[in-house]
């Protein structure tokens, strides 16, 4: 298990089991990030010439760091509602499609409903958190109630999300003036998210950046989090305590599978401006990533976040300019969690 | 739509051919459930296994050599999953999915490299169907289970063998005695890690048999999303299949005739004018899947489900 | 009188060189030194008693000769070889056998297999000739050692003393020169562990060396040829049953003089039960049960049609030998398991499909029988382990915000009143001793204001100083109105607390007595499912196959 001995009300671990899990994170990503050294030398690239323009690419211009915090938004929000249901061991891997569910039902309001600007976004933005919850608590109400497997469900749920996108996108809200029926129409232009002046990246950033601290609170800082904490350590004892536990797994599917909802909202209104597959690069899966390479901790996860989205715009940037796969990074991030979890065990015995 | 087209024989037959994949898969992770390792690292298995097949076919020019390809990649993250759940004893369910966060990575990196530069996607020869001499002339049956490719019999013949592995082995009696009570069968002189690492192995073994199968006898090509969720729907048939390989194949049977199904709607003029979406038939699989799953687990309350499932072993350690 | 006849031809072998020798064995975990230098020696044939309180090191030096454990420095030799017992495997080849406590047997599997596990001769694959020929070996085993179990019955269809026989039976089917039983009548029925001794002697006298590992005075005296004392993992004494008494036996088992004490809580409360009845009749009952049906963790019927009330100030007891139901009728009471058929009433409220959280909130405290695993979170620390009940209540916090200090507040004060042993109230809660594991689970259940409640084993494994504590306790909860339920396999335990007793067999409540009526000899006979009017017969029957044996 990755480290969920952090951040107790009244610690039973030192400070030093904190320093300890920055130390093995930052480890396992040095040896990733050499093993990655070694998968470009296997792709005929230069490790040293190909990193070099990874973080030219990734962080040079200020392009660049609109194009990264753009991509980070999303994997930060979807991460932090992760890390807290992982805390309690309930393991939702199901956030892509809670993402679609969210960006549908925030689609449909912005497609159908003629209002003004704000109320319009308040709605589409409620709508998308409420599409997420919806479909995260679906899965948590079949384990709390019947102990169906959520690990599975959640995926399930995936694929049939993205067929009822598909659906909604190819038949109520379609464009037809887009060839192969891939996106809806497009959503009223004032209901876009404004940019942040100076910044190439929209409000959505500010929204997952004020995230990071309630969600660092709720973990460490309420009874919902000590409750969590309680359950992913020992659910028995937890329960046979009065904490229940059933209805926690409710609650950590529905706040988890609302922030992918939220995150797949503020994709539409923020970047895509329609409803299209394209709105997520698989962030339900990166953001598992996300959450296990942050340690289960909010700050944790906003680290994390930046450094994938710096990998993958990086990566991006290495794969037009060195002629490299970009599929170098997406090995370099299975190396780097790979090797926490592996780095983590050996740091304890 | 024309509804005789596409219930008949041809869809039992399509039905059992795309089942085998999943199937294998689900029989494996029978084994290793069994032996108490839940292996949620089956889709990583399986896409590896299909990376490894699809490049030793397209290179060899041999489909022999794919499956052995295949069934050699599945037992190497077998061993993976062994070295993270039985030696470090990782939380079973965090590595499953960083073993197919991983495999995902390697294999897309794998496969640009070796056929990022062709101009048009690589595909290898299908193989041949091979009629059994006699049962093939069978009405219904013949045409379901003996017009098939030679993989197709041995992956049956395998999947009916994992029953007898386990019931009437005594690695299986092993097998069973460490999922239920690892301390116990420790206490009789059973290495608990060593049998749990061999179900690892046999679990991989045939979920690269399921890949090679996916590959070699049905699609002929790789992309990054070729086993399309086969590896977790596996893991839910193995619910539905209350840990007995019989049951599982029986279910995997069940998904795969569902898949054939809404294959056979989709290219019977079900396409993007018809009254009943195509994507309602693309979802049935899944959803079929989850409610036999929620089904099995309603009606089980887990009574099959083997007692340390899960668990990792701590030697001296008592739980 | 074949006991006696069977010990006198045992005697001669005495004088043979030790069948094992184990010398200056030292064991530890982490930071607690176990085992402190033992030497131990067995010789063949005899039944050799190994005595010690709990902690003493009893387990832990059989665990190593069976090679469950290794050691951190000693020697053992075999018949004068020196050898290393690096695993079972080792040990079962050189004829070391075990029946442990909590039985080592694979429920799912039939007697049959679980021996089959540890036999080399099977080949790859399991031939029904092969398992019908084993089991008829086992069925030959156990008729002529009269230890009789059906070898195709699934073990978890057996009962406790039928599956000790089946361990037994496991060991003699290995050929095992040393047989090495741990608490092996603690599990048993007064009936079932008369039974099991002369079946014992029948091996020793053919050359098997048993060791018998007990805390029971009693038994060590009159069924042992050797005894040998441990103490905070040393060995005080090693002397033969004839040269001492139970008086001096306990003295060096426990270091002081204990008679005091035992015979002073036994006592008490029969003075005080005698007082109690008026008041408690009068009252309502706190806790009912009607017509409980439950099923167990293999659909098997656990509980049948059990009826219990406990009113307030009272304590009633649930004997009983544990796998009869016990388990499952705790279970039951905090809301864990549904039940099938019948009422949990609670303070006069139906709560039977109640949640634990909701009982909890009605006042009913439970101190679970798994402490570890029920009763502790063993990553908190023991400040977040004392409040975890209670954690959104003031002043521990509100709905938004934990607070800390008062946590720490009130940790130091249970601390402090429940005399816990820690550095410091953040230490965590799992690198506690088992006495204060369980003084922690007692301080966050009896600082709360109950109304009902239920201690399930409160005493198992501790030592005598935390037992006597924990006795203390739930005596007081009496003193203050509280209905106290105590299930409990301790025969010591119900008379030392109970004011009314049921005894638990099969699934159902056979007994039910006042305190007047308490009568070790009856409860041993209902524990074993045996009521008064079969006695004659069934002790007859029984002394009939021990003679055959």
């Amino acid at each position: 298990m990755t480290s969920l001995d952090v951040g107790l009300s009244v610690p039973a671990v030192a400070w030093r089991d904190r320093l300890r899990a920055l130390a093995v994170t930052v480890g396992a990503g040095v040896s990733a990030l050499v093993i990655g050294g070694l998968l470009i030398l296997l792709a005929g690239g230069h490790p040293l010439d190909a990193y070099g323009t990874m973080v030219q690419g990734g962080l040079a211009s200020r392009f660049a760091v609109g194009q990264l915090l753009t991509l980070a938004t999303p994997l930060l929000i979807i991460g932090l509602g992760l890390a807290l249901a992982f805390r309690a061991r309930v393991y939702n891997i199901g956030a892509e499609g809670q993402l679609f569910m969210g960006a549908l039902a925030g689609g449909a309001v912005l497609l159908t409903l003629d209002a003004p600007r704000v109320p319009l976004l308040a709605l589409a933005l409620l709508a998308g958190t409420a599409g997420g919850a919806l479909w995260g608590s679906l899965v948590g109400l079949l384990r709390a109630r019947w102990g169906v497997n959520e690990v599975i469900s959640s995926l399930l749920l995936t694929y049939i999300a993205l067929f009822v996108f598909a659906w909604a996108i190819r038949r109520p809200f379609a464009d037809p003036s887009v060839g192969n029926n891939l996106a809806s129409r497009p959503i009223p232009e004032d209901a876009f998210l404004p940019t942040l002046p100076e910044l190439f990246v929209h409000y959505g950033l500010l929204v997952a950046l004020a995230l990071v601290p309630v969600v660092g609170y709720v973990m460490g800082r309420t009874p919902f989090g000590f409750r969590v904490r309680a359950m992913g350590h020992n659910p028995d004892a937890s329960t046979v305590a009065g904490i229940r536990t059933g209805r926690l797994i409710v609650w950590l599917m529905l706040i988890s599978g609302a922030l992918a909802g939220l995150a797949g909202i503020i994709q539409v209104v923020g970047v895509q401006g329609r409803l299209e597959a394209g709105l997520s690069q698989g962030y339900g899966f990166t953001a598992i990533v996300v959450a296990l390479l942050g340690r289960l901790t909010a700050a944790g996860v906003l680290l994390a976040a930046l450094f994938v989205a710096f990998l993958n715009t990086g990566g991006q940037a290495m794969s037009v300019e060195e002629g490299l796969p970009y599929s170098i990074v997406v090995a370099i991030q299975g190396v780097f969690v790979l090797l926490v979890l592996v780095a983590d065990r050996f740091s304890r015995s | 739509m024309d509804w005789s087209t596409i219930i008949g024989v041809g869809l039992l037959a399509s039905g059992v051919q795309l089942a085998m994949p999943t199937a294998l898969a689900a029989v494996g992770e029978t084994v290793c459930e069994r032996a108490g390792v839940l292996n949620l690292g089956l889709e990583g298995m399986m896409l590896a296994a299909t990376l490894a097949v699809f490049v030793a076919a397209y290179y060899t020019g041999n489909a022999a050599l794919g499956v052995l390809a295949g069934v050699a990649a599945g037992i190497l993250v077998g061993a993976l999953k062994a070295f993270l759940s039985v030696f470090l004893k990782t939380d079973q369910v965090i590595n499953g999915i960083v073993i197919v966060i991983f495999a995902q990575g390697m294999t897309l990196f794998a496969y640009e490299r070796l056929f990022g530069h062709l101009a048009t996607q690589p595909e290898i020869a299908p193989i041949r169907e091979l009629a059994v001499p006699g049962l093939s002339e069978l009405p219904w049956l013949g045409e379901i289970l003996f017009e098939q490719n030679a993989l197709f019999y041995i992956s049956i013949a395998v999947a009916l063998a994992v029953w007898l592995l386990l019931f009437r082995t005594r690695f299986g009696l092993l097998v069973r005695a460490v999922g239920e009570a690892p301390a116990a069968a420790d206490s009789a002189a059973v290495n608990v890690d060593l049998v749990r690492l061999l179900a690892l192995l046999v679990c991989g073994a045939l979920a690269g048999l399921g890949g090679a199968v996916l590959i070699v006898g049905d699609i002929n090509l790789w992309g990054p999303n070729v086993t399309a969720g086969r590896g977790w729907v596996a893991v839910a048939l193995v619910i539905f299949g209350r840990w007995n390989p019989l049951l599982v194949l029986g279910g995997a049977l069940v998904f795969g005739i569902t898949d054939a199904l809404q294959l056979r709607i989709q290219a019977a003029g079900g396409g993007t004018e018809s009254a009943v979406p195509y994507e309602v038939f693309q979802a049935l699989p899944y959803v079929l899947t989850l409610a036999v799953m929620v089904t099995a687990t309603i009606v089980a309350q887990r009574s099959a489900q083997p007692s340390a499932l899960g668990i990792p072993f701590r030697k001296g350690v008592r739980e | 009188m074949s006991a006696q006849h069977l010990r006198r031809a045992a005697e001669p072998r005495a004088a043979e060189p030790p069948l094992v020798a184990m010398e200056g064995i030292v064991k530890r975990f982490d930071r607690v030194t176990a085992l402190a230098g033992v030497d131990f020696d067995l010789r063949p044939g005899e039944i050799h008693g190994l005595l010690g309180e709990n902690g003493a090191g009893k387990t832990t030096l059989m665990n190593i000769l069976y090679g469950l454990l290794q050691p951190d420095a000693g020697t053992i030799s075999f018949a004068g070889r020196p050898v290393e017992i690096r695993d079972p495997n080792d040990a079962i080849a050189l004829g070391v056998g075990m029946v442990h406590q909590h039985f080592m047997l694979v429920p799912t599997l039939t007697v049959v297999e679980n021996v089959l596990l540890s036999e080399r001769r099977a080949g790859v694959v399991l031939t029904r000739r092969h398992v019908a020929a084993v089991a008829e070996e086992l069925k030959a085993c156990a008729e002529r050692y009269g230890v009789d179990v059906d070898p195709s019955a699934p073990v978890w269809r057996l009962s406790v003393g039928e599956q000790q026989r089946a361990e037994i039976l496991r060991a003699l089917y290995q050929k095992a020169r040393v047989l090495i039983l741990d608490e092996p009548t603690a599990t048993l029925t007064p009936f079932e562990a008369e039974q099991l001794l002369p079946r014992l002697r029948a091996m020793a006298a053919e050359g098997t060396a048993v060791v018998f590992i007990t805390h029971h005075l009693d038994e060590v005296i009159t069924h042992t040829d050797r005894i040998t004392v441990l103490r905070g993992g040393r060995v005080v004494a090693t002397l033969e049953p004839r040269e001492t008494t139970t008086r001096e036996l306990a003295r060096l088992m426990v270091g002081r003089e204990v008679a005091g004490f035992a015979v002073g809580l036994r006592e008490a409360p029969a003075a005080r039960g005698e007082a109690r009845p008026a008041a408690g009749e009068a009252a309502a009952p706190a806790l009912e049960l009607v017509g409980v049906e439950a099923r167990g963790p293999m659909g098997n019927r656990a509980l049948q049609g059990v009826d219990l009330s406990v009113r307030p100030g009272e304590i009633v007891a649930v004997a009983g030998v544990e796998g009869n139901g016990q388990a499952e009728l705790e279970e039951v009471l905090l809301g864990l398991r549904p039940v099938s058929a019948g009422r949990v009433l609670l303070g006069g409220l139906d709560v039977t499909g109640a949640s634990p959280a909701e009982r909890l909130q009605l006042g009913l405290g439970v101190i679970p029988s798994d402490r570890y695993r029920r009763g502790l979170v063993r990553a908190l620390s023991v400040a977040d382990n004392l409040v975890l009940d209670r954690i959104g209540e003031r002043p521990y916090g509100t709905a938004l915000r934990i607070n800390g200090q008062s946590i720490l507040e009130t940790a130091r004060r249970l601390i402090q009143r429940f005399s816990i042993q820690v550095s410091r109230p953040e230490q965590q809660a799992g690198q506690l001793s088992g006495g204060n594991a369980q003084r922690v689970v007692l301080a966050r259940t009896l600082s709360r204001d109950l109304r009902v409640l239920v201690a399930a084993q409160p005493s198992r494994g501790l030592d005598v100083g935390a037992m006597e504590f924990v006795w203390g306790q739930l005596a007081a909860q009496r003193e203050v109105g509280v209905a106290v339920l105590l299930i409990s396999a301790d025969l010591d335990e119900v008379f030392a607390l109970a004011d009314r007793c049921h005894v638990l067999y099969r699934g159902v409540l056979v007994a039910a007595w006042e305190r007047s009526e308490f009568d070790r000899e009856r409860f041993g006979l209902a524990m074993g499912g045996v009521l008064e009017e079969h006695v004659e017969s069934e002790a007859a029957a029984a002394s009939g196959r021990s003679l055959r044996a």
